[in-house]
């Protein structure tokens, strides 16, 4: 079974942007093909123009040489183009088995028949009949696959897979992958990873800004090659230097520390420890939803503990909330930008006053002190190189990008002396994430301490002087950055223990 | 095929201009309404809003009613800013006037400056206690604030009716649901000789811009502002949760209160059973109308005040019912709530496909 895939001349332009600008592409099967860009290069959106989500303003997808329309997810099922998102959906209270005959039109027992004939046949093992929500991120993609495979898939779209598994399911959907490539379905794989690309895939088309830049075997290409083809221009890789903090000061410990939450689908910490010394950043590692939005909102007061689980320079602050925090000089950035560190409807001097506690001297008296919040808010757009210098613009017109600098100007302006990060550079194109980078390793060099916690762990390798992992709401044995490995943090982010 | 997207920016001025859009559709609306039902839609418009407000006594008649309406809303939309969804003024009002009456009967042989501040301020009381029922159960026992507040309106009424049947009522009243007449202190200094309006409006006024300052200048404001977008970020920039809910009920019920008391200390002058017609409902039209702003909600108020006018003359002089007037607020309400709907959101008619058909 031959297929061949064309994408001939696809535009598609939103207000202000242009997606995809005649984008032309040939796919056949028997080859995994990657589609590298950093966001917003447009690899979405010609994905959701595959998989019939977005119709294109212009250009021509053809299937076997036919042109076909993808006007609905419903046409693409019929052309037998699957696509596993990045965002399971799937019903987490129906069993497994469930969740596949949902779309099937199939009978119950040959639908069976079949799931079983896939797992046997891949080596998967998955328990049909358990509901979804035992089963691990890993799993749960099978569930998605298994899912398209069942519908004889001539083209198996998959988009930034690997951002919830661990390293060593990652390898295993690689093996699957090309499994499935030997059997002749046709793969494109979205992703913004490099290594990635050059272990699981025969050829790469690069985009950037709505454009296919480059399209090449991958055995020509290096990571730093396809680095630049992505971004465009010559990346210099920043590398802290690690340095030796025993002899600094303690700034922060955190001893014995329990959360148990009344809310099932919030993940319980069991007795947490550690410690963070002046200038030092510590880089907590995980697959999310080990419990690291639980204790960052620990860190930050927006969960209260107990007073003395919790020093902060000799001082128990476990019973403050965060603007209380803020007073000792804590500054936090959380995970979700837009609708936690900074409300989009408001105006970005409004976004700044945010951070407010008594020496910024933002409210005096109960009244608002515009005057001076402006004043800080132009000061942080110049000092952090937002592209905007008008303070009375709404901030749900800064890009991702702009918007995360905005946030961490906001809170770095204060000069903390601890500043808590949480997947600081998510979703953010290449040379935001440089600039956010650093800026970390920047005001550690100044001696200001800095808790990283993150799902990137080529970014806790590069920032982080010591690393831990949290899996489950516990935390590992904390590691000298120099001693881990990404293979090692796979290992512990899986459950599973080192030495 | 019909899709609905969100739209991502909503231009400021239409934001403003479709209330005025919607009180337009409702005339429409209305139009519609009276030729139905046989009568020429522009005279019997005429009757609806231009006759009642034609003459001084009539332009009198319109504040009286909308210094209650824009008291209310306005302390309402603290409530509605900041997320907080009391529906209960009406009971906040009617408390207000309850306890604000009982004192004026307290004072019913009393003379004095003093008599009618001390009225107004435990009207206002009353409204604050009523109305820290549901804030503290929302605070301290998560109660749906939608809920206490409304069934509260019962009690509330169901309270004054007990009281104005038994206890208070008035001895030499012949056994009418009624309390005495309260004293010449104990009401609120007309404006005009011969015309109803009252000083309540100076409370409203005040209040009015006192709420303009507390929204737009105070920490307080920019707590609720920020609440109302996103309580993640209240908690995350470290306010004070459920304070600011306990203060936004505060202000709310005291408005309510104020209204009521000035019901019955201004155009009323005793207790009887209803002491409101609905005004602690209409006011969420009105705070909706008016875009939850200060400027806005005056101008909603009168609005929405010549509705009710507007019903009495058409009772008058074209028999209709005077709950025509319900009607027309329900149909601001409805097409202000159709045109946000298509201001917030466009719909796109994707067409059917051969296939699907």
């Amino acid at each position: 079974m031959n297929t061949k895939l064309k994408v001939s001349e696809i535009s598609k332009i939103y207000p202000g942007c242009i997606a995809n600008d005649k984008v032309s592409l040939e796919f056949g099967s028997g080859k995994i093909y990657a589609l590298l860009g950093e966001n917003g290069a447009g690899k979405s959106t010609l994905v959701k123009i595959l998989s019939g989500v977005v119709k294109p303003d212009d250009g021509e997808v053809f299937l076997n040489n036919e042109s076909i329309k993808l006007n609905s997810p419903l046409d693409a099922k019929k052309n037998n183009i699957g696509m596993v998102f990045q965002h399971f959906n799937l019903f987490e209270t129906l069993s497994v088995f469930e969740n596949l005959s949902i779309d099937s039109d199939k009978k119950d027992e040959e639908l069976r028949e079949l799931v079983n004939d896939i797992l046997k046949k891949y080596n998967f093992k998955i328990d049909l009949d358990i509901p979804v929500l035992n089963l691990s991120a890993g799993q749960k993609q099978k569930v998605e696959i298994i899912r398209c495979l069942i519908r004889n898939p001539k083209v198996l779209i998959m988009d930034e897979p690997t951002s919830v598994l661990t390293e060593q399911e990652t390898d295993d959907l690689f093996i699957s992958l090309k499994q499935f490539s030997k059997d002749g379905i046709l793969i494109i794989y979205i992703t913004h990873k490099l290594k990635e690309v050059l272990s699981l895939c025969d050829e790469v088309a690069v985009m950037r800004k709505g454009k296919v830049v480059s399209v090449s075997n991958t055995i020509d290409e290096k990571i730093e090659s396809l680095a630049n083809k992505m971004v465009g221009e010559n990346l210099n890789t920043i590398k802290k230097k690690i340095n030796n903090f025993k002899n600094s000061e303690e700034i922060l410990k955190i001893s014995n520390l329990n959360f148990n939450s009344d809310d099932p689908y919030e993940t319980n910490l069991n007795n947490l420890n550690l410690s963070l010394k002046k200038g030092e950043c510590l880089g907590i590692a995980g697959i999310s939803g080990n419990g690291q939005n639980e204790l960052f909102q620990i860190l930050s007061g927006e969960i209260i503990t107990e007073g003395t689980s919790i020093m902060f320079r000799n001082k128990e602050i476990g019973k403050l909330n965060p603007r209380e925090r803020r007073e000792y000089l804590m500054a936090f950035s959380p995970e979700d930008r837009i609708s936690q560190a900074a409300v989009p409807e408001l105006k970005i001097y409004e976004n700044v006053a945010l951070n407010n506690f008594k020496s910024s001297n933002f409210f005096e008296k109960g009244l608002v002190n515009e005057k001076k919040i402006k004043e800080h808010s132009k000061k942080i757009l110049s000092n952090f190189s937002v592209n905007t210098d008008n303070v009375e613009l709404k901030s749900q017109f800064l890009s991702g990008g702009n918007l995360q600098k905005l946030i961490i100007g906001r809170e770095l302006i204060t000069s903390p002396e601890l500043l808590v990060c949480f997947n600081p550079t998510w979703g953010l194109d290449v040379g935001a994430i440089n600039y956010i980078h650093e800026t970390l390793i920047q005001i550690n060099e100044q001696g200001k301490s800095s808790i990283l916690i993150s799902t990137d762990n080529d970014e806790l390798l590069k920032l982080s002087d010591r690393i831990c992992v949290i899996y489950k709401g516990k935390l590992s044995k904390i590691m000298n950055a120099d001693t881990v490995t990404a293979e090692k943090l796979g290992i512990l982010m899986g459950g599973g223990s080192i030495d | 095929m019909i899709k609905v997207e969100k739209r991502n920016d909503v231009s400021r001025s239409i934001y403003f201009l479709t209330p005025v859009l919607a009180i337009f559709l409702t005339l429409f609306g209305g139009g519609i309404i009276f030729f139905i039902l046989g009568f020429n839609p522009i005279e019997a418009l005429k009757f609806f809003f231009v006759t009642p407000i034609s003459d001084l006594y009539g332009l009198s008649e319109l504040l009286v009613k909308a210094t209650p309406l824009c008291l209310i809303a306005i302390g309402l939309s603290f409530c509605f800013k900041s997320n907080n969804w009391n529906i209960g003024a009406e009971g906040q009002l009617i408390f207000g006037g309850i306890v604000g009456g009982g004192v004026a009967l307290l004072f019913y042989n009393h003379d004095g400056f003093y008599v009618l501040p001390i009225i107004i301020l435990s009207g206002a009381f009353g409204g604050i206690l009523f109305a820290m029922i549901p804030a503290i159960l929302k605070t301290y026992f998560n109660t749906n604030e939608i809920l206490v507040s409304l069934m509260l309106v019962y009690v509330a009424k169901l309270l004054l009716d007990y009281l104005v049947v038994g206890p208070w009522s008035n001895p030499e009243g012949f056994n009418f649901p009624e309390t005495r007449q309260f004293s010449e202190s104990a009401r609120m200094p007309i404006l005009f000789d011969g015309l109803r309006i009252h000083a309540g409006i100076f409370i409203t006024l005040i209040t009015v811009f006192l709420s303009w300052l507390i929204l737009y200048k105070t920490y307080l404001g920019f707590q609720i502002k920020v609440s109302g977008l996103s309580l993640k970020t209240a908690k995350y920039a470290g306010f004070k949760g459920k304070t600011m809910i306990i203060i936004v009920f505060m202000i709310s019920g005291a408005c309510a209160g104020l209204a009521g008391v000035g019901e019955i200390t201004g155009p009323i002058g005793q207790l009887h059973r209803n002491i409101s017609p609905d005004y602690g409902f209409t006011a969420i039209i009105v705070a909706f109308l008016g875009r939850l702003n200060p400027i806005g909600i005056i101008f909603a108020s009168l609005i929405v005040a010549l509705t009710y006018l507007g019903a009495e003359t058409a009772q008058i002089f074209l028999q209709v019912p005077k709950y025509t007037g319900q009607v027309f607020q329900g149909m601001i309400l409805f097409f202000l709530l159709g045109s946000d709907y298509l201001l917030f959101f466009k719909i796109k008619f994707l067409g059917l496909k051969k296939n699907e058909l």
